[in-house]
């Protein structure tokens, strides 16, 4: 038997939904310290190539790509030619060539590597960012779970990031595309045709209309409500939670140095809502599977996606860097797979999540190094197997997460939170520990 | 009428409970055999108000033969000597009650199995429960099955030690007896338990126990299996005395458990079972199953043996009620449920004002608020047959139809993304369910048709999500929550902790799902002489068990026998078979009836298993076979349900239903789901919504046709609404479970968003209609309450609107606050 809650049973629980914390919570958090987090790992930004890229065509050079290796400022490491300014700082980045993975269609391999579980139409999994939000708890009064821009032709892939069964309030922010004029996010400010005194004139109305109603039976729901409602008020009146999505504080500059296109813009809004407190942002810019290049694939790195990714990444790691949030905010790029050694009829290359590669920054991660290693060709994992269990695993650490915790479902099924192949729990990568 | 006006007045006429009428003896035969055999006694009084009392204590004991039997001072008929007798129970001012008695055997020893003995053991301990050892891969190295549904493997275990993997048959590492045939004493079995040995599990034997004595002696005795012949009579069920217990606070009531075995006799197991309350806020149960209530309210207690589970209800009430007032049936709802809130002694409410009424029943029927004018007419009318002529035309109108494809396609899952990638297909698939809801096809022909569709039947596409043929495990475990209500999906990797449900069993049926492929762009049942090499092809042709690798042949859940066409369609069977079997009518009504109110007789509604017994089972019942007498007619069970008094009751509470939450004696609110109160914000102000869409196949950014409602919505994924994400509507990637309770999103949403500010005024929108056509603030107020609350602002409320609207320096701007405001207050927000 289920039990409603009652008002006071609410207020001793104060569980609040989207965005949300309870107001205890959400001032407890605006008191803690930052200085208690020092050390280690505090936020996460995930800069999504969606698509998934060409390995051998980015940080795992080999003879079958069409470009040359380059050397990098960590002797004995080469990445293509196409990531000179990376090649530049190599020393603040780690690289894992050994990733293996599943799903070979982007639905799947998008949902295994942002849940760390196939798709199964019985039951929906938690993401990855939605877990770190849960297990680390909001910080400040900002939205803790952001992903930016949201996608406009779909909410299949902006499904997966959600929270499943954990609860609305670790269901990411999606918010619209920073780079576009007229950017704004919706709700956090009050338009300008509602005036401070509508709004007074608003809350006063409210408080009598169904009052009748609700003198019958007030309920937890009611009482929930009048909370969120106070909450609300108080983020639209907090110039701090408006100002971390505020774009026009930031320089010309820095904008350019990201890019003033979604890839760049959406990388800066995330390091302002880190800096303001956010624990997880993902960075989605390259929307339209834009790393996708069944056809052209060497064009479509060379001209489109590896000068984005160059320019970006390295402004990104510069910038949190200079702010003093890089030992603090772990920086991970990746798709949902690699792609084929083997070049295809239209001069592309398909899907590989059998071995491919990521990049991370930053967070505690040891920089200046290589974990694992695939073959001559690409094909294969030669060393050092890292699933994405695994990855999590590294993910959680980082952040002080217990990496073996299990969840259960509203079912009674019980879900590791680094789910690894064949039913096992992933394991730190201690290569990149330290 | 009378019936109403006593229901206003029960607050105030409590006194103390009556004498008993009459007794009751449990059970009324009973047959002892054996050496030690005995039978807890249960007498129970039955007084005038209706309520059953334990008065077991309280009763005087006598035998008519001595030496045959002795009655303990626990109320435990205990055997001596073969015999018959009397036994008579008797308390002042009641009739006696008598049960006849034979013991035979009386010296005969029964030989101990480890089915029988050990596991009984080790259910009651709670050893083999989901949280210890009997989870899935067991606990501390030692696995057991739940709930000793598997004693050889359990036997097996302990005496040879074992491994476990999910995904595979191999026993990896060492084997660890539990038993030391030795030094017995020094067995795991024992010293892990009594905490010799330290134990996760913590203490669970205590010295000196019988229980230890047991297993002591069975160690030494060689711990035999004692039954591999496989003939000794096994537990087959457990039947209770009461199945529903009603105790009033500060009372105890015993419960009876019997054992049923194999070879038709049965036995005392009330000593024998872990009782389990599902909520142990309301009772607690000693281990001889006597409860003791500690809050008022309702719950089921487990009541777990080897091998069998079993669920009796218990319901907490207060001081009992003086002429319960009698409380008029619409029809056979009314009589299930009233009967069971006058045992538990609550008054249902009064009955549902007409605007109320009307304002839930064209909610619930066509997801739409009925027009201020409707309602005016509604409240005037005289016609005493208006209620049943109102349901009888939302029924037939066209909002019916939207509304209802509506949440079907939900359930079904509409969908570019799982009906094959492309916006062609989720359409045929959506115009099929329009077209059965339009039709009202009789709704086991909808369910033959989807499971076992193929070729160009759009009914297909829920089969290839992402435009590839499902997994068969997946899909099986989909169709059997949709049509079954119920979740086999555990048993996928190993057997369901819970049910009597085996992986091999959850392959079997999984198997029926693996003769599906993709040719081109259909489906198809692996077709004679087709070329399974060809590049068009995608699919399997084998289903391989996970753990043994074999291939498995499709099997029915309960092995019924079936013909399987080797060439054919083997789904067409199993459609047979599942909308044949009396699951299939059980979760259709649980799951309708859980739409109209706030919970389902099983809740969640497709979550039926034996420990989330339905609250009303009979109901249940009543309502499957009446679904399936009319033809599975989805129309004539809405009906029935909305016609019945127990659906047209007040939400408004009384002194008695305050804190009921699951027996529907009063309307409870609900929040109402995202798309139908989009549609009703557009309603009330008047302001239609403009849904942004886009195709995912190539199609350009484009907009819904003008004049879209929410629910009217083909493809709902690639509409973009910020509303309707914050209302929790449905991700249709998976089976919907919906969320529409308040979250700060909303909040944030309702003060800031689009939605509430772009259409509070205008000279489009009600109110910018109203002010052109001159009206008076109290006409404007009324015409809002009539739109949002189905009904008249009362003079209190009118006079306080108007006040407030006399400060504004601006009328209009006012005004546009007080739409605001109903827009955003619970009683729009909730179905109530």
């Amino acid at each position: 038997m289920r039990h409603r809650t009652n008002r006071r049973e609410f207020i001793s629980a104060g569980s609040l939904g989207f965005l949300g914390m309870s107001l205890s919570q959400y001032l407890k958090a605006a008191e803690t310290s930052p200085a208690k987090e020092k050390g280690k790992a505090n936020s996460v930004i995930l800069f999504w190539l969606e698509g998934g890229p060409s390995h051998i065509d980015t940080w795992d050079p080999k003879s079958n790509s069409n470009f040359k290796a380059i050397s990098t400022n960590v002797p004995g490491i080469r990445v293509t030619e196409l990531l000179p300014k990376m090649a530049k700082k190599m020393d603040k980045f780690a690289l894992v060539r050994s990733m293996h993975t599943r799903g070979t269609d982007h639905p799947q391999a998008t949902h295994y590597a942002i849940t760390g579980h196939e798709i199964n139409p019985a039951m929906q999994f938690p993401s990855l960012g939605s877990i770190i939000t849960k297990e680390m708890g909001p910080r400040n009064a900002v939205p803790p779970h952001v992903l930016v821009p949201k996608w406009d032709k779909s909410r299949q892939y902006e499904d997966y990031f959600r929270s499943a069964f954990l609860g609305g309030e670790f269901d990411p922010m999606c918010i619209p595309d920073p780079s576009r004029p007229g950017f704004q996010v919706t709700d956090l400010s009050l338009p300008k045709t509602v005036s401070e005194q509508a709004v007074e004139g608003r809350s006063e109305f409210l408080k009598i209309v169904d009052r009748r109603y609700r003198a019958m039976n007030e309920t937890a729901d009611h009482a929930n409500m009048d909370a969120y409602s106070a909450q609300a008020w108080k983020m639209l009146l907090t110039p701090a939670v408006r100002d971390a999505f505020d774009m026009s504080k930031e320089s010309e500059k820095t904008k350019e140095a990201y890019g003033k296109d979604s890839v760049g813009q959406s990388a800066l809004l995330a390091r302002r809502l880190v800096e303001a407190g956010s624990r997880f942002v993902t960075a989605a810019g390259y929307h339209g599977n834009s790393w996708d290049t069944h056809s052209d694939n060497d064009k479509g790195h060379k001209d489109r996606l590896c000068p984005t990714l160059d320019r970006t990444l390295t402004a990104l790691v510069d910038d949190l860097e200079q702010r003093g949030l890089l030992e603090t905010t772990l920086v991970v790029a990746m798709g949902e797979f690699g792609r084929t050694p083997v070049i295809n009829p239209n001069l592309g290359r398909d899907h590989w999540p059998n071995c491919w590669s990521l990049a991370l920054a930053g967070g505690g991660i040891k920089v200046g190094q290589v974990v694992g290693a695939s073959d001559e060709r690409g094909y294969n994992v030669t060393e050092r197997v890292t699933t994405m269990g695994d990855l999590f695993a590294t993910l959680y650490k980082a952040l002080g997460v217990d990496w073996t915790r299990e969840y259960m479902s509203p079912i009674g099924r019980p879900l590791k939170i680094a789910n690894s192949l064949e039913d096992t729990t992933g394991v730190p990568v201690k290569e990149l520990l330290g | 009428m009378k019936a109403l006006i006593l229901v206003g007045l029960v607050g105030s006429l409590w006194a103390a409970p009556q004498k008993p009428v009459t007794l009751k003896l449990y059970p009324a035969e009973i047959a002892l055999s054996g050496a030690g055999a005995s039978q807890q006694l249960l007498v129970v009084a039955s007084g005038a108000d209706g309520i059953d009392r334990d008065v077991t204590a309280e009763v005087q004991w006598k035998l008519s033969a001595t030496g045959v039997a002795n009655v303990s001072s626990s109320a435990r008929l205990e055997a001596v000597s073969d015999g018959k007798a009397v036994l008579t129970a008797s308390l002042a001012g009641a009739k006696a009650a008598t049960a006849a008695v034979q013991v035979s055997n009386a010296k005969a020893a029964r030989a101990y199995t480890f089915t029988r003995d050990i596991s009984a053991i080790l259910v009651k301990r709670g050893c083999n429960s989901t949280a210890c050892h009997g989870s899935v891969k067991g606990r501390g190295g030692l696995k057991f099955s739940a709930n000793a549904l598997y004693p050889k493997e359990d036997y097996d275990w302990i005496v040879k030690g074992g491994g476990y993997q999910v995904l595979t048959t191999e026993v990896k590492g060492e084997r660890i007896p539990r038993i030391d045939f030795k030094d017995p004493q020094k067995s795991l079995l024992l010293t892990k338990p009594l905490m010799v040995t330290p134990h996760g599990g913590g203490k669970r034997l205590e010295p000196g126990s019988a229980d230890l004595q047991v297993l002591t002696d069975w160690i030494k005795a060689g711990a035999p299996f004692g039954d591999d012949t496989g003939k000794a009579p096994k537990l087959v069920k457990l039947s209770l005395v009461p199945s529903m217990a009603i105790v009033t606070m500060g009372a105890k009531h015993r419960l009876l458990v019997t054992g049923h075995f194999s070879d038709g006799h049965t036995e005392d197991f009330t000593h024998q079972v872990l009782y389990v309350p599902n909520d142990p806020d309301v009772v607690s149960v000693s281990a001889d199953g006597l409860i003791t209530p500690k809050t008022r309210g309702e719950t089921a207690i487990l009541i777990r043996a080897a091998g069998q589970v079993a669920s009796a209800g218990v319901g907490v009430i207060g001081d009992p009620i003086v002429n319960y007032p009698a409380v008029a049936r619409s029809n056979f709802i009314d009589q299930h449920v009233f009967e069971k809130l006058r045992r538990f002694q609550i008054v249902p409410s009064a009955l549902s004002t007409d605007g109320e009424f009307l304002r839930r029943v064209a909610l619930d029927l066509t997801g739409t608020l009925p027009p201020p004018n409707r309602v005016k007419d509604f409240l005037a009318s005289k016609d005493p047959a208006k209620r049943e002529k109102v349901i009888d035309a939302l029924i037939a109108s066209p909002e019916f139809v939207d509304y209802w494809t509506w949440r079907f396609a939900d359930l079904f899952r509409v969908s570019i993304f799982t009906n094959g990638l492309s916006s062609k297909w989720a359409q045929g698939y959506w115009e099929w369910i329009r077209d059965n809801v339009e039709r009202n096809r009789p709704y086991d022909e909808v369910a033959r048709e989807r499971l076992s569709a193929q070729g160009y039947s759009p009914a297909t596409r829920h089969f290839l999500p992402y435009n590839v043929v499902g997994t068969p495990a997946d899909t099986m475990a989909e169709e059997v929550r949709v049509f079954f209500g119920r979740r086999m999906d555990c048993a996928q990797c190993h057997n369901h902790p819970y049910e009597n449900w085996s992986q091999d069993q959850f392959w079997g049926m999984a198997a029926f799902f693996g003769r599906m492929f993709k040719v081109g762009t259909i489906l198809m049942d692996h077709p004679v002489n087709m070329d399974l090499s060809s590049k068009d092809v995608d699919g399997k042709i084998e289903v391989l068990h996970p753990r043994t690798k074999a291939e498995v042949k499709p099997a029915l859940l309960d092995n019924s026998k079936f013909n399987l066409d080797p060439a054919g369609n083997p789904r067409k069977e199993l459609a047979k078979w599942m909308t044949s079997n009396p699951y299939f009518a059980e979760a259709a009504v649980n799951r309708i009836w859980g739409l109209f109110f706030a919970r389902g007789i099983v809740d969640p509604v497709d979550d039926f298993r034996s420990t989330n017994p339905p609250t009303h089972p009979e109901l249940l019942a009543a309502l499957a076979k009446d679904f399936q007498t009319n033809g599975y007619n989805l129309r004539h069970l809405m009906k029935t349900i909305v016609m019945s008094r127990t659906y047209q009751l007040a939400y408004e509470p009384n002194a008695t239903n305050k804190h009921d939450v699951v027996n529907y004696s009063r309307s409870w609110a609900r929040a109402i789901d995202a798309e139908v109160l989009l549609d009703a914000v557009v309603d009330v102000t008047g302001v239609q919504e403009t849904f942004s869409t886009a195709v995912s196949d190539g199609g350009a950014v484009g907009q819904a046709p003008p004049g879209t409602r929410a629910v009217q919505l083909r493809d709902p994924d690639t509409f973009y609404s910020r509303f309707l994400e914050l209302y929790g509507r449905a991700n249709r990637g998976a089976v919907p479970e919906r969320n529409a309770r308040p979250n700060l999103g909303q909040a944030l949403h309702m003060l800031a968003g689009a939605t509430y500010v772009e259409r509070l005024g205008g000279p489009d929108s009600r109110l910018g209609r109203l002010l052109k056509a001159g009206a008076t603030n109290a006409q404007i107020i009324e015409e809002f309450y009539l739109a949002a609350y189905s009904r008249v602002p009362t003079a209190e409320e009118t006079k306080a609107v108007e006040e407030i609207l006399a400060r504004r320096p601006d009328r209009e701007a006012g005004l546009r606050e007080f739409v605001w405001a109903l827009i955003s207050s619970r009683e729009f927000a909730e179905n109530h």
